[in-house]
């Protein structure tokens, strides 16, 4: 066999996350179909059919169940994995919500894809955006493997006694989910070594003990110390995310930063992206170099807890921003622009200018052209409204389109 | 960089023929990237699937606009508007097209911008998988063969990676193997040049206006609209009512999955050939054996 095999393999962003599921020896996966998210699940239903992975996995009846039944599995104190996508992760809100505020450690891999209506199956990121604020840790990958190791990973913060706090990575749906390409795959001691068999560090469910941890509260102020407790929690999982980073470095060889800056030593422009379209913001970076621009890119990995003092060094003494962000807030816009301008907000050094860019929505590709017409836009006179990434060739195939869907 | 981009039908194997390609790549100490497009489609459908193999990182993602190197698994496919496989090939792009045509004669009857490689897939399916349906290992093959940068045993071990991870074993991964070792023999690498890095020029971006909401919403008044899409080259196969044992019973037409059997005036179960996807479960319902399958690209090869 070559030798190039025996390290890499060619893998897709699901079969990446399915990797690291395995390797962190999950027992438990609560499972709904969805594309296109599905191939992660069909591998693991591989892998315990043939006892590959010893545990169950169970196949719901939504993903309201589902994510009802990780965090249930995750409060008995075993290592659960799930994933989603879109329309999915939508139909399971209420349960993230109401299992991230039980405090249960698991990891959840959403594929994203954008959302209804018009429903499509291309990707965006409106569906993790709708997760926001619902209490989870975020990590977001932009190669095949960074969602490997980020979902190992995933498993040490939020098992950290400090965390405690479920762990959502998400990937790209098709760009990433479906493409190849060689990934790295960690030596199962070391991957043990890395992440031992789970230690609950708070109390967890066993026969003949009862214990409950949904309490209803009245009067608010309970209610607001444990909402308060979260917010702590979750903030406080940066600084874990930056120990558990180190040592994986140092086990692995390969170094995670909540932000990763590409080309932004003299950068005088910059681009803010997330996922896998960052790989596109890289290439045009480097091209608007080669014809005498000095342009960067800010990469977002971790969405939350906000790495907001880490964007503001980022992005201070950098003239021009542009915030390219692939959902969309209607009446508001990107929804990563405002926390990223608030994040500068203060700084002696900061952009003066700061654009938000709406692109690559429903799975509408950001050409490495489109670049530069941010960079142009760039120098215009302000404007209170998002640089949209539609142009005269999508305009056409609109209209021909709405000529045979029209009478 | 060297950028393929593969065109083929649903059931063809075309995201396998990318996988292929790109492992093979990958063993040959290569970054690879290898990514199929599709999503609601189906068997039959136009399906596109691309590889990319570079001695540096890959910075690129999705789908390729300007192919280096055009795989063609059906030559049904140069016709068909919407999968429209030469969209962003120019004079520099080689292409590969699977037919018993002389590459002049697929040249003019389809304007190709380039003379293309040919060479008859379907044929060496059937010879070595006693099947005349594309596979995945022909076209991988014959990609692999042109691109001059893997060698023949890296192929092999491809072909068996890829094929044993869907459960290909024993005689019909070796058979497959044999596929792939005749088309690498038969072709030549041809000489694929990196392309020259084309500045970036700024997109014709629209300033977006309101519009009133039935023109701004997902409307479709048009009803009945389906129609326009001609869906009769997704054909494999082509069914063949023999009139003279036909006893006109109505089960092809009441079975139909895609209403295109309808009976004529004189109570005879006319085929839409424009809509028919080649399902062939009218073949499969008639009682009579009335209804023949025959091969829609390559005639001269025997019915199945």
């Amino acid at each position: 066999m070559n030798s190039n095999l025996n390290k890499k393999r060619m893998l897709t962003g699901n079969k990446a996350a399915a990797w690291g599921a395995r390797l962190a020896g999950i027992e438990y996966v609560p499972a709904f179909p969805i594309t296109p998210q599905t191939e992660i699940v069909e591998t693991l239903s591989q892998w315990f059919a043939d006892d590959t992975l010893r545990g169950k996995l169970t196949n719901m009846d939504s993903e309201h169940s589902m994510f009802m039944a990780a965090g249930a599995a995750a409060a008995t104190g075993v290592r659960v994995f799930t994933a989603s996508s879109s329309q999915g992760i939508l139909h399971g809100l209420e349960s993230i919500y109401t299992v991230a505020g039980w405090r249960v450690p698991f990891v959840m891999v959403n594929v994203s894809r954008a959302l209804a209506t018009p429903i499509t199956l291309e990707p965006d990121h409106n569906d993790v955006m709708a997760t926001r604020d619902c209490g989870l840790i975020q990590l977001h990958a932009e190669t095949c493997q960074e969602v490997l190791d980020f979902v190992l990973m995933g498993y040490k913060i939020a098992e950290h006694p400090l965390v405690s706090i479920p762990v959502l990575v998400n990937l790209d749906g098709f760009v990433l989910s479906f493409s190849r390409e060689p990934v790295v795959i960690p030596d199962k001691k070391a991957a043990l070594e890395f992440l031992p068999p789970i230690k609950p560090a708070q109390p967890v469910f066993r026969a003949s003990k009862p214990m409950a941890r949904a309490s209803a509260v009245f009067g608010g102020g309970t209610y607001t110390y444990f909402r308060i407790q979260q917010d702590l929690a979750v903030r406080q999982a940066e600084t874990v995310f930056n120990e558990t980073a180190q040592e994986f470095a140092e086990r692995f060889g390969r170094t995670y930063k909540p932000i990763e800056q590409f080309q932004m030593n003299d950068a005088e422009i910059a681009f803010v992206m997330s996922n896998s379209f960052a790989t596109k913001g890289k290439s045009a970076v480097l091209k608007l170099r080669r014809q005498g621009i000095k342009a960067g890119l800010v990469k977002l990995c971790m969405f939350r807890p906000f790495p907001r003092k880490a964007m503001a060094q980022a992005l201070s003494g950098c003239q021009k921003v542009a915030v390219i962000d692939q959902n969309l807030a209607p009446g508001m816009g990107g929804i990563t622009y405002p926390e990223i301008v608030t994040a500068l907000y203060g700084q002696k050094n900061r952009p003066g200018k700061i654009l938000s860019v709406i692109g690559g929505l429903g799975g509408k590709d950001i050409r490495e052209d489109d670049f530069l017409s941010i960079v142009e836009k760039l120098s215009d006179t302000e404007s209170n409204m998002p640089l949209y990434l539609f142009d005269e060739g999508d305009w056409n195939q609109f209209q021909q389109l709405q000529k045979i869907a029209l009478v | 960089m060297l950028r393929i981009r593969l065109h083929g039908r649903g059931g063809q194997g075309i995201k396998t023929a990318s996988q292929i390609l790109g492992t093979a790549a990958f063993l040959s100490g290569y970054q690879a990237q290898d990514f199929p497009l599709y999503g609601a489609e189906r068997r039959g459908a136009p399906i596109i699937a691309f590889s990319r193999i570079n001695s540096d990182p890959i910075l690129e993602r999705g789908p390729i606009l300007l192919p280096d190197l055009l795989l063609i698994a059906d030559e049904t496919l140069l016709e068909d508007a919407q999968a429209a496989p030469l969209c962003g090939s120019d004079s520099e792009t080689v292409v590969f097209v699977n037919s018993a045509k002389t590459p002049e004669n697929l040249k003019e009857k389809f304007s190709l911008p380039s003379l293309p490689v040919t060479c008859k897939l379907t044929e060496l399916c059937l010879k070595h998988l006693k099947n005349g349906m594309l596979r995945s290992t022909a076209l991988a093959a014959a990609g692999v063969r042109l691109t001059g940068l893997i060698p023949f045993e890296n192929l092999m071990e491809s072909v068996e990676i890829e094929l044993e991870a869907m459960g290909i074993t024993g005689q019909p991964l070796k058979n497959n193997l044999e596929l792939a070792q005749e088309i690498f023999e038969k072709l030549n690498p041809r000489t694929i040049k990196d392309r020259e890095e084309r500045p970036l020029s700024p997109t014709k971006l629209m300033i977006m206006e309101q519009r009133d909401v039935k023109d701004a919403a997902p409307f479709i008044t048009a009803t009945g609209n389906m129609a326009q899409r001609k869906t009769g080259n997704w054909r494999i196969h082509r069914p063949e009512i023999d009139y003279g044992e036909c006893n006109h019973c109505m089960i092809c037409y009441a079975r139909c999955p895609e209403g295109v059997i309808t009976m004529d005036t004189e109570g005879k179960p006319v085929i839409d050939y424009d809509h028919c996807k080649g399902c062939m479960i009218c073949a499969q319902e008639c009682p009579k054996h009335s209804i023949k399958t025959l091969w829609e690209m390559d005639h001269e090869l025997e019915p199945q």
